[in-house]
């Protein structure tokens, strides 16, 4: 890797960690706000949740180096994210009765 | 390569080695001693299932010994208490502490490098701490038997409520499980990064002998399903030291009296990560076991397996839909309608892999010259046993009949037709046919049949009748075998039939105990043949037996063909390693 | 004997043996958490209110005062995780001395994190709310308690890198060079994790 390749890379780190700054500041002003979801917080925790998922996805691209890795890893990792998926959902839809609506 | 020439410490070289060969014999050893114990905690409980109450023979003096030390109340018979611990600890060991260290720490361990033409594992030392973490895990469960209590007590599936408030011995079963769902983790890593990272030049991956490749998705799904069970033992652990209440619901009554917990927790919060890890682990048990016989069937019918590509598919696809069905276990929970036809449908798809990996190894067998040794015979006694395993296991897959055969004998005769005969029959396959490559010296032949063919029998004599039982509606876990039922009265006499079964598949182990021995007290010959079977893989055709020290090959292979290379026409041999160029 | 691939990238790949190794044990510890998550999900879901009321009331009141201190330690997380990537970047730049302050900087880091969830824990204890008050407290000890657990393990391999494992430098900088990047892609995933942990168990309730 070349001199001026890490100097991109500084910049980008700094860029990343100012932008996680932000998210972060947001996310907590955003839990004081009343999103006017009827008698629920779930306004909120899809905002909550989103600003949470930007924010592991700066992380994970850029200090995680996963905007240029090898395919292995993306198998590796598109595989585990499934079944993640999996086991935190189908529990939820435990009384679920007809698969068709 | 080799580093023989330097002397290594005993420590270093036979107890603390980052050898993969030593580790993979040390798991090998470890786990057949456990296998061993798991199956005597069998044939005490069989004693009390045939003739409830009554002493048991021989070692009735030590059951009471061991009873009085629990606090339980024991003439020299098995209490019920005690029996319950017998019960879930002989699930424990046998799945956790024999079966899976054996076929994927002990076969995968030692074979993989080999076979890809390694020099070792990817994570020597990793390998080592593996092996020493499982060590640990043994012992923490072993030490739980001398308890106040007895060890853990719910069950292997130590459902809560019932396991959050069950004797310390469950506390020990949870610490003993997470030092063996690390071990497992640890090994599983390091078997995918070899197969991944250090495949000799050539290795392609469709020129990976099949056992590499079960070992490969075996490795996964530890790898990804065991996690969530190790969450669900911090639960446990949580709820049982700290008092809180995952598993717990609101307003528990035990013993009369509302139980003093907040409450709020979900019973079925634990099944669902526990059988999320525990279906998959099925298949942990059973793809290495099926990765066994396809080296063994190949080598014995001198000719290809039938359908390479259709194997290696099907191992990957039901790696995949294992994560999908495990719901099926649970179909009694309550589910809603949908999802119990979504995972029924699952569990049917799921069944089509399985048949193809069986039809292929038949369809195998179809003009072969077939020799009949040992290690063949174990993989012909397992087609029909498999496939009586995996039959049986249709009507419990389907959410309606499941709802007369759940919980009864029917299950367990079906889960120990796809584990003992078939997984134990695969095992045993594998170390008569691997035995010379570990040791230089061949087992005998006929004490290897005459273990085979009474295996054979005992082995239906034992889990056939629990089919039959189980059908007659008698419950799994009863500790008089269902003696004070009375829709159980027609079907007690299979209770004798089957623990006789169990004791005469004891007394069919000696010749294989005595034959291990004396093969290996026996003076080996000075140059022994590296390749007695005459097989293409490069663990036979490119390293001595046993394989050279730390480092297993003089020359680094260089792979050229595939792994069944049997009889190709226009060559002079009736095999054509894959090094061959 | 030398394992191939442990620091040269192997052709077909394009990885070096513990690059994979550590992202097959990430890919096991997503699943450990989302264990974790998932038994979240399924016990708020099904609790009347959230968080739930027990013995000494609601933690709800509580759990504000105690946001300045959560969003304090995500901030100190993140920053960190910078200064690991940075001190990755500075071995590129064959730049010991930079190195050693950015990875000291990560490892003062973690270790202000502790002290702080220190206080945090012993508030909560001290008023009563301890994990056998309500289900709510016992995801929050238990969910922070592990990721705490992999903060001290994190820190104890860290300090290893700053202390006696820097002696690899001088034989083998590469491999020393990839440790570095395989201990940040850990201590980036337990960032990572806290930046779910903090909205879930301080924010949306």
């Amino acid at each position: 890797m070349s001199n001026k390749n890490l100097g991109h890379h500084i910049t980008n780190y700094r860029n990343v960690f100012i932008y996680l700054l932000i998210g972060t500041a947001l996310t907590v002003i955003a839990s004081y706000v009343d999103f006017n979801v009827k008698d629920s917080i779930a306004g909120a925790i899809f905002v909550g949740l989103l600003i949470a998922t930007i924010k592991g996805y700066l992380v994970a691209a850029n200090f995680m180096h996963l905007n240029s890795e090898k395919k292995m890893i993306y198998w590796i990792l598109m595989l585990t994210v499934f079944f993640l998926v999996l086991l935190l959902f189908i529990p939820l839809l435990w009384n679920l009765n007809s698969l068709s609506y | 390569m080799s580093d023989s020439h330097h002397e290594e410490s005993f420590w270093r070289k036979y107890i603390f080695s980052t050898d993969h060969k030593v580790i993979g014999i040390q798991y090998g050893i470890t786990a057949l001693l456990f296998l061993f114990l798991g199956f005597s905690l069998m044939m005490v409980m069989r004693w009390q299932l045939a003739y409830p109450d009554t002493a048991v023979p021989i070692v009735g003096s030590l059951v009471k010994w061991l009873a009085d030390l629990n606090g339980f109340a024991s003439d020299g018979n098995l209490p019920a208490d005690l029996y319950n611990v017998f019960g879930a600890m002989h699930g424990t060991i046998m799945i956790f502490l024999g079966v899976v260290p054996i076929i994927v720490g002990a076969f995968g361990n030692y074979l993989v490098p080999l076979q890809i033409g390694a020099p070792d594992m990817a994570f020597p030392k990793l390998n080592m701490a593996s092996y020493w973490v499982y060590f640990v895990g043994g012992v923490v469960m072993l030490v739980s038997f001398f308890l106040p209590g007895g060890a853990a007590n719910s069950g292997w599936t130590a459902y809560p409520p019932l396991s959050d408030i069950a004797t310390t011995g469950q506390t020990y079963w949870l610490i003993g499980m997470v030092f063996l769902i690390t071990s497992s983790l640890l090994g599983s890593m390091n078997i995918i990064v070899t197969i991944v990272q250090l495949r000799a030049e050539g290795m392609t991956w469709m020129r990976l002998p099949f056992f590499v490749w079960s070992q490969l998705v075996t490795s996964f799904l530890l790898v990804l399903a065991f996690p969530p069970l190790e969450a669900a033992g911090i639960f446990q652990l949580m709820d049982r030291v700290f008092g809180t209440s995952f598993f717990l619901p609101s307003g528990l009554v035990i013993g009369g009296e509302i139980l003093k917990v907040s409450g709020g927790g979900s019973p079925l919060l634990w099944q669902h990560l526990f059988w999320f890890l525990a279906h998959p682990e099925v298949y942990v048990l059973i793809l290495p076991g099926m990765g066994i016989l396809a080296e063994v069937i190949a080598n014995n019918t001198r000719k290809p397996i039938w359908g390479y590509k259709s194997l290696v598919y099907s191992a990957t696809f039901l790696g995949f839909m294992s994560f999908l069905v495990w719901a099926h276990h649970m179909f009694l929970t309550g589910m809603g309608q949908g999802m119990s036809v979504f995972f029924q449908t699952t569990t049917m798809i799921i069944s089509v892999p399985s048949v193809i990996i069986l039809t292929c190894f038949m369809l195998s067998l179809w003009g072969g010259s077939i020799r009949f040794t040992t290690p063949m015979l174990f993989a012909l006694g397992w087609m029909p046993m498999f496939g009586i395993g995996g039959l049986t296991g249709l009507p419990l897959g389907l959410s309606t009949p499941d709802i007369h055969l759940h919980d009864t004998y029917y299950v367990i005769g079906h889960f120990h037709y796809v584990v003992a005969p078939g997984t134990i029959f695969a095992i045993f396959a594998g170390i008569y046919y691997w035995f010379p490559k570990m040791t230089g010296k061949m087992l005998n032949e006929t004490l290897g049949k005459v273990h085979f063919y009474f295996s054979f029998i005992f082995m239906n004599g034992l889990f056939w009748p629990m089919l039959i039982q189980g059908l007659g509606g008698v419950s799994r876990r009863l500790s008089d075998g269902g003696a004070s039922y009375a829709h159980a009265q027609e079907f007690l006499h299979w209770n004798v039939v089957m623990s006789y079964s169990a004791w005469l598949l004891a007394v069919a182990q000696i010749p294989f105990i005595y034959n291990l021995i004396k093969t290996l007290l026996a003076d080996k010959s000075p140059n022994p043949d590296p390749n007695p079977w005459n097989a293409t893989t490069v663990e036979w055709t490119d390293t001595t037996s046993p394989p050279l020290g730390h480092g297993n090959f003089e020359k680094t292979p260089v792979v050229h063909r595939g792994p069944y290379e049997y009889s190709v026409p226009g060559e002079s041999t009736d095999f054509t390693p894959q090094t061959q160029n | 004997m030398e394992i191939p691939y442990n620091v040269e990238l192997r052709e077909d790949t394009g990885l070096y043996n513990s690059k994979l190794g550590i992202w097959l044990f990430l890919a096991s510890e997503i699943m450990l958490f989302g264990g974790l998550f998932s038994a979240y999900i399924l016990l708020r879901t099904g609790a009347p209110v959230w968080p739930p009321i027990g013995e000494h009331g609601s933690i709800i009141h509580l759990l504000k005062d105690t946001i300045p201190h959560a969003t304090f330690n995500t901030v100190i997380l993140i920053l960190s995780s910078v200064t690991m990537v940075m001190a990755w970047v500075a071995l590129k730049q064959k730049n010991l001395g930079k190195y050693k302050m950015y990875l000291g900087t990560t490892i003062v880091c973690a270790l202000i994190f502790l002290v702080v969830k220190y206080f945090e824990y012993s508030h909560k204890i001290h008023e009563g709310f301890v994990p056998a008050h309500d289900t709510y407290m016992a995801l929050y000890f238990t969910l922070t308690g592990l990721h705490g657990l992999h903060i001290v393990g994190g820190i104890v391999v860290l300090a290893y890198l700053w202390g006696p494992g820097i002696s690899m430098w001088n034989s083998e900088p590469e491999r020393f060079t990839n440790r570095i990047e395989v201990a940040g892609l850990y201590w980036h995933f337990v960032d990572l994790v806290w930046i779910f942990l903090f909205p879930i168990l301080y924010l949306l309730n």
